[in-house]
């Protein structure tokens, strides 16, 4: 009998958990507030863009030459298709990582910056030739933009971040307005530290 | 966990209590999970072997791991092994997969694989930690608390043969349990895509068929070629989306039994097999598929050997020697079986088996380990050291750095459609030629993020002389933008462009044809 009533009360927690994980995405309620969430909440395919991303990581040495970091010379790995692992980091939460993971394992000159820059194209160049031609009457020359998103030290420590290529494309798309960048200027950001500390603070932004 | 006895098979409970309790506590044979432990197993053991030899490199302090707590803003929530050790937890990973999935030590198994693939996943969220990893985890957890390998397993085989029972011959012979493990799978399933149509609710795109229509002329999964022609036809993605939506709404509730199952689990294996072919799915559709065999229960299994004996006796004697070679294989490996491992099934007690399993594990971990040390995945015990850094093309560093520049016009536009007719919000039926009386719609879908935008859809005749002009202004939030024309008597028969503009150039041009009716039914403008 307590088999059965731990196995009811193991029952309903589990059923408990899926129904708050329902919950939670449902409301946006504590969804995103600790790792576990992830194993509760089901939202693939949340997102999407009219852009295909890549990242590249490069370094720059002391002689003015730029440096691939990922993949790195020992071999590419592709956990999807032929896209390599460093471009699924959607939130550029990882480039130091990988970046200095690489010098760590590699021969090379003595580096001054690492870069994370973002490549961009519209997805339509993504269609084969064929079905580019029954869809679009000009002939596809497909184009990229580079934004730097990222700038670090050699030892992987973040000296400058930039806002993401699309968030800074979408700025572009609002700030066209004369009224809108008349009052965005009278409001400059800031950040008060406080006067004793002793510490240097990172930025807010 | 164990053997219930509180509900018999065929008995009516009255009362909500009774029914939940007959619900998750009825015995049953564990067909349909052991279904399930032999296909998660599988498709586990095509995540863990392909990576394995990336081990050092995804999930340990060696290399580059990438923590999911990280995106949660917890840095340090769990220990990152180092290179040897991340290296011996993904064998052990592959060893119990491997284990489970033939089932041996079915429950040890599934238990170490439960806890080593989530916790591996959890070490590397950009390329292991997907959704389909969730519900794996979720199913080898559940597993681990069933008797899923009481059949259609070694443990089973050498339980026959330590006590000395015959090979079961009917259903009644075989071990009866109680089915929760089996129904937590099944609404596991269901919570799975009532999420994911929850998720669609979020996502207004979807509905409008732009999110899919995204997704499929990406590479970002797997390539997906009938994905890409679909695009060809984007009124179809609209048709789908709410298809899929109701389905995955619909499957929860309606999914038990009856014709209803038979239905929502078609349309699953349908849903799963497009998401292969349009969107590039491999893992993800295996995955879900593993966890419908949760909805196979003990009649099933019976209605099928029945079926099979039945069709067995009429045409096997026709149609079996044909496939000879691929039928004699199990049996030429039960007999290899039996009559090499008799001796060891008679004497290994299940103490004696896990000590094997035990053995056996640790020997081929220590080896991969010794083996992968060997392989020297970074290349820096070579003779000439660590490999070097490869220089980029100053060309190619020069585009990267020539500054961010905005936007091109062309870019923005995703589409410039004709039709006549529209579904969904998107045009149907794109052609070129009209007839007196047709109307013409062209159809200019946006790429966001555009500003807005002053668009115009002019008609020019042969000679590129404009002769028709209509704007309109497509705010930021808006994605198409759409013109009617009428093909009237106002315009000769012949040839005409439709150029499409925004304020300040052409974007691109249609050309489409006039042809003269005898019915003169429109007169009025052009538009």
């Amino acid at each position: 009998m307590i088999k059965r009533w731990l196995t009811g009360f193991g029952i309903t927690a589990y059923l408990g958990t899926l129904m708050f994980g329902i919950v939670s995405h449902a409301a946006n309620f504590q969804d995103g507030s600790h790792p576990s969430m992830y194993f509760i909440v089901w939202d693939m395919f949340c997102g999407w863009s009219a852009y295909e991303n890549r990242t590249h990581i490069v370094g720059q040495g002391v002689s003015g030459k730029y440096y691939e970091l990922s993949p790195g010379p020992w071999g590419d790995y592709q956990p999807y298709g032929n896209i390599s692992r460093h471009h699924y980091d959607s939130f550029n939460l990882n480039p130091q990582t990988i970046a200095v993971n690489c010098l760590k394992h590699t021969t090379h000159e003595p580096m001054t910056r690492l870069y994370v820059v973002e490549e961009a194209w519209a997805k339509k160049y993504n269609l084969p030739e064929s079905l580019w031609q029954q869809r679009y009457s000009e002939p596809k020359e497909p184009y990229s933009y580079f934004h730097v998103r990222t700038v670090l030290t050699p030892e992987g420590q973040i000296t400058g971040n930039a806002v993401p290529w699309l968030s800074y494309q979408t700025n572009f798309t609002i700030s066209d307005n004369p009224r809108l960048q008349r009052e965005s200027q009278t409001s400059v950001p800031m950040f008060m530290v406080r006067p004793i500390s002793e510490t240097s603070s990172p930025s807010a932004n | 966990m164990t053997t219930t006895s509180h509900h018999a098979g065929n008995e009516i409970p009255s009362g909500l209590r009774a029914r939940i309790g007959k619900f998750f506590f009825a015995e049953e044979t564990s067909f349909g999970l052991a279904l399930v432990r032999i296909v998660i197993c599988i498709a586990c053991l095509l995540v863990t072997v392909p990576r394995w030899i990336h081990s050092r490199e995804l999930y340990s302090s060696d290399g580059a791991p990438t923590p999911l707590a990280l995106n949660y803003g917890y840095a340090d929530l769990l220990p990152i092994p180092s290179g040897g050790l991340a290296v011996a937890l993904m064998t052990i990973l592959t060893f119990c997969c491997t284990t489970a999935c033939i089932g041996w030590c079915t429950r040890a198994s599934l238990a170490i694989s439960a806890v080593l693939y989530t916790y591996l996943n959890l070490l590397d969220s950009i390329s292991t930690m997907t959704k389909y990893s969730v519900i794996t985890s979720h199913v080898l957890f559940l597993l681990a608390f069933s008797h899923c390998g009481a059949v259609w397993s070694v443990d089973a085989w050498l339980r026959r043969r330590r006590l000395g029972l015959p090979q079961p011959t009917s259903l009644a012979e075989h071990p009866k349990f109680a089915a929760w493990p089996r129904r937590l799978i099944q609404i596991l399933i269901g919570v799975v895509y009532f999420g994911a149509s929850v998720t669609k609710l979020h996502t207004p795109a979807y509905f409008s068929g732009d999110q899919l229509w995204h997704w499929m002329i990406t590479n970002v999964n797997n390539a997906n070629p009938v994905g890409e022609w679909m695009t060809l036809y984007p009124a179809s993605l609209v048709g789908f989306a709410y298809l899929c939506v109701i389905w995955e709404i619909l499957f929860l509730f309606v999914s038990w039994r009856g014709w209803s199952r038979v239905c929502m689990l078609t349309m699953g294996v349908g849903f799963h097999v497009m998401t292969t072919l349009t969107l590039g799915l491999y893992l993800f559709p295996i995955t879900c598929i593993a966890t419908y065999f949760a909805f196979v229960n003990s009649e099933d299994v019976v209605a099928a050997a029945a079926r099979w004996r039945r069709w067995n006796r009429r045409h096997g004697e026709t149609w079996l020697p044909r496939f000879n070679a691929v039928t004699r294989l199990p049996r030429v490996l039960a007999v290899w079986a039996t009559t090499a491992l008799r001796p060891a099934g008679l004497r290994l007690t299940p103490a004696g088996s896990l000590g094997v399993f035990g053995m056996l594990l640790t020997v081929v971990s220590v080896g991969a380990v010794e083996v992968e040390y060997r392989l020297d995945i970074y290349g820096e015990r070579g003779p000439n050291g660590p490999l070097a850094l490869k220089e980029i093309d100053p060309k190619v560093v020069k585009q990267m750095f020539a500054g961010s520049k905005r936007l091109r016009e062309y870019d923005k536009l995703l589409a410039f459609d004709i039709g006549s007719s529209m579904f969904g919000g998107m045009i149907t039926g794109v052609r070129d030629t009209f007839q007196y009386g047709d109307s013409i719609i062209a159809q200019c879908s946006l790429s966001p993020p555009h500003e807005d935008m002053w668009l115009e859809c002019n008609l020019h005749d042969a000679n590129n002389v404009l002769i028709d002009r209509v704007g309109q202004i497509v705010v930021r939030s808006q994605l198409r933008g759409n013109f009617l024309y009428r093909a009237c008597d106002a315009l000769d028969p012949g040839t005409y462009f439709l150029v499409l503009r925004t304020g300040t150039q052409e974007l691109t041009r249609r050309k489409i044809e006039i042809l003269p009716s005898d019915e003169a039914r429109c007169r009025i403008n052009a538009n």
